[in-house]
């Protein structure tokens, strides 16, 4: 048995960790790239949505280096991805291609057909004890990914040499791939850590600290998770000096979804319904109540702007969008709402981004020296 | 009191329970009228671009109910055990809170049947009080409208026709009249119906099948040239009966509905083609609409997908649909007797 699974950003990491540390072979599908999407689109749905078009195309891709299962979360709606276990086995088997797929839910809520299911993919050498320690190892690298991306994200937006950031991010990532051990963990994080602090002495001695402009990222979860769908917008957001925060980490959603609330995870998901109470008291399915709540804690929180990602025809998001103008009246905050599918351009998104990114800096300029708009002269003599 | 109902989404579906629940309650229901141009143009100024036309229609609905003095939006999370609605009915209340005329409240209730009985008996008295009613008359209301959605679905079964089972069911709510709306679709004469015609399925939401504006009334041009059949005509239980295959249970209620009927529909002999009708950006539509291709391929059963927006062009409709009356109409009978040599062409076209 060779398992494989789909890709959401970072993931790839901790789901690797928890597989080979169960002595179970793992194949890791190729990252996200135009050709995974053009192999998944071919195989979809035309009006499904665009994580799904990417899945099929990492098992295409997996398969291609011998993977024969497949391992998928499910779920009992309201949002449509509770079926995407099922339809993408039988888009695979139509399409001839040999896949076994195990979607990790209770079946029917029997938590003994889960049980079942965990031990068909560890196979008789684990005991529930070893995965147990496995599961919670990999939570504690989802969190260790998680702290790490975060100062990445505030990195990015202060020291002036990108590469060296992005380059410091690859590292980080494959040395957290790479440690199955806490100590580890603990010595990337440090070392990141330290890394940025020294970078940003030395930049804050030459040009004196700043504080750049901080967009709250929000929207439903694959999209923001994985930087191919969205277009990298995180990174780029950080080349145009911008701080980056998003609604939902990796480890916040396996503590939230996997773990049944018992682990917090990096910034818990666990207050967005409370935030979003008077603008969506109820919750609508996928992330779209966490999406309102987001918005709203990042707009107290003084944020200069907010950017939601959806797939095109995502339905949660859909009533999240429709609410947010509220939020964005209420809190005179500039929300920005981006759609992606299997069309999205890279270079679409970059000018829409510099375009919001320039609305921000003119307003927080035009607060710091005092002058609302409207008097011609003064944009002239500025 | 003059409460508000707007003429879309699940007035196709529970419009009987609210109506027998506010009749109990002596509240009257006003609807809007049939959806005509302006009202889809108002909904498409004041829905989101990116939800879909039925919400859009619903907009429009909405902003058509004047001189009430409330509107009326439930939350509808669940109609039965284990199921959903769309995630975008999940959201009614607020994202078509800017449609709303200013000035007219917006009474909203959660209908969630995931929950208890008596949950759901417990919301509804919450709201009872908002109206001023007690917890009692509430009670009663509740049987009463169960009781009418009980007697419209059976009726389903029975091939009434929608408007006409709604039209009677309205006609019992006080001060409402339906004089203005004419019979749509009582007008196919009973000589039409024999044997020789066609006979075709259309599945789909029934907001979208019997909302006659919005389809483009597909519905009038299909039974002009065949005999159809609607999702709502398959009783219940052989829906769940077509349900049994599935290795995971859908979820969504309407999604099940139009599954089960639409796998009977596919494997039916009887039945000489499945038009599913949907709308653009349908997210229960664009996973079940696979699935009973899936089928429909496999049966080698002609189905054609109908894709509503509200730029939908009359002639585009048109031709779609004669081209695949006359397909079938060919296959039916010049194509009876395929070779077993045939069979293998066309295995895997999509066109079947």
């Amino acid at each position: 048995m060779k398992v494989t699974f789909p890709h959401m950003g970072n993931a790839w990491i901790v789901i690797q960790t928890l597989f080979e540390s169960l002595n179970v072979e793992v194949v890791v599908p190729p990252t996200n790239s135009k050709q995974t999407l053009n192999l998944g689109t071919r195989l979809s749905p035309e009006s499904a949505c665009l994580p799904l078009k990417l899945n099929l195309g990492n098992y295409v891709e997996a398969a291609d280096k011998g993977a024969d299962t497949i391992v998928i979360t499910g779920g009992i709606g309201p949002c449509r991805f509770g079926l995407y276990g099922e339809m993408e086995r039988q888009i695979l088997r139509d399409a001839g291609y040999d896949y076994e797929v195990v979607i990790l839910e209770p079946p029917d809520g029997s938590l003994l057909g889960l049980f079942k299911r965990i031990r068909y993919l560890a196979g008789t050498q684990n005991s529930w004890t070893q995965i147990l320690k496995a599961l919670r190892f990999a939570y504690r690298k989802s969190v260790a990914l998680d702290r790490v991306e975060d100062l990445i994200h505030a990195a990015r937006a202060r020291l002036p040499q990108h590469m060296e950031t992005e380059k410091l991010y690859e590292d980080a990532k494959r040395q957290l791939a790479l440690t199955m051990t806490d100590a580890g963990l603990r010595e990337t994080v440090r070392r990141v850590q330290e890394s940025i602090r020294e970078r940003l002495r030395e930049v804050n001695r030459a040009e004196g600290p700043k504080e750049p402009l901080r967009i709250g990222i929000i929207g439903e979860i694959y999209t923001i998770l994985d930087p191919y769908t969205s277009g990298d917008v995180e990174q780029y957001l950080g080349r145009l000096g911008v701080e980056v925060d998003r609604s939902i980490y990796l480890s916040g959603w396996t503590g939230n979804h996997v773990f049944q609330g018992l682990a917090p995870g990096y910034r818990s998901i666990k207050s967005y319904p409370r935030h979003a109470k008077p603008y969506l008291p109820h919750f609508v399915g996928g992330h779209g109540q966490e999406t309102v709540g987001a918005a709203v804690k990042f707009a107290r929180e003084g944020f200069d702007g907010i950017i939601q990602i959806f797939p095109l025809t995502c339905m949660p998001e859909i009533v999240a969008a429709s609410v947010l103008p509220q939020v964005q009246e209420a809190y005179k905050v500039p929300i920005m709402t981006l759609i992606v599918d299997e069309h999205t351009g890279q270079a679409g998104i970059q000018t829409r981004l510099e375009a919001f990114v320039d609305l921000l800096e003119r307003a927080s300029l035009q607060r710091v020296i005092g002058q609302t708009g409207g008097e011609v002269l003064s944009v002239g003599g500025r | 009191m003059k409460i508000g109902f707007p003429r879309a989404l699940y007035y196709f579906d529970y419009f009987p329970f609210w109506a027998g629940f506010f009749y109990r309650l002596g509240i009257e229901v006003i609807t809007s009228p049939p959806t005509h141009r302006q009202i889809m143009e108002q909904g498409l100024k004041k829905a989101s671009d990116e939800t879909c036309l039925p919400l859009k229609l619903m907009a429009g609905h909405i902003q058509a109910l004047t001189n009430v003095d409330a509107v009326f939006l439930p939350r509808m999370v669940s109609v039965e055990e284990n199921t959903y609605s769309c995630p975008k009915f999940l959201g009614i209340p607020e994202t078509l809170l800017p449609a709303v005329p200013l000035g007219i409240p917006v009474l909203s209730v959660v209908l969630n049947w995931r929950k208890s009985k008596r949950q759901i008996l417990k919301d509804l008295q919450d709201f009872g009080i908002q109206l001023g009613k007690n917890r009692t008359e509430i009670r009663k209301a509740f049987i009463e409208g169960q009781a009418w959605q009980k007697r419209y679905e059976d009726s389903k079964g029975a091939g009434w026709d929608f408007e006409d089972s709604l039209r009677e069911i309205e006609r019992a709510t006080k001060g409402l009249t339906m004089s203005q709306s004419t019979p749509i679709h009582s007008s196919i004469p009973a000589k039409d119906k024999d044997i020789d015609r066609l006979r075709i399925s259309l599945v789909g939401h029934s907001y979208l099948t019997l909302e006659s504006y919005a389809n483009l009334d597909i519905l009038r041009r299909l039974r002009e040239k065949a005999e159809v059949e609607l999702t709502e005509h398959v009783n219940q239980e052989e829906v769940n009966a077509h349900l049994l295959g599935l290795r995971k249970k859908l979820f969504w209620s309407h999604a099940k509905q139009i599954y089960g009927s639409g796998n009977k529909f596919v494997k039916d002999p009887q039945v000489d083609g499945v038009i599913y009708l949907s709308c653009f950006g349908c997210g229960t539509d664009s996973m079940v609409q696979e699935m009973l291709a899936r089928i429909a391929r496999e049966q080698h059963k002609p189905y054609m997908v109908v894709t509503l927006d509200e730029h939908s062009g009359e002639a585009g409709l048109v031709t779609r649909l004669e081209a695949f009356l006359d397909m079938v109409e060919r296959r039916k009978i010049h194509e009876g007797n395929v070779s077993t040599y045939g069979e293998r062409l066309d295995r895997d076209s999509n066109t079947l």
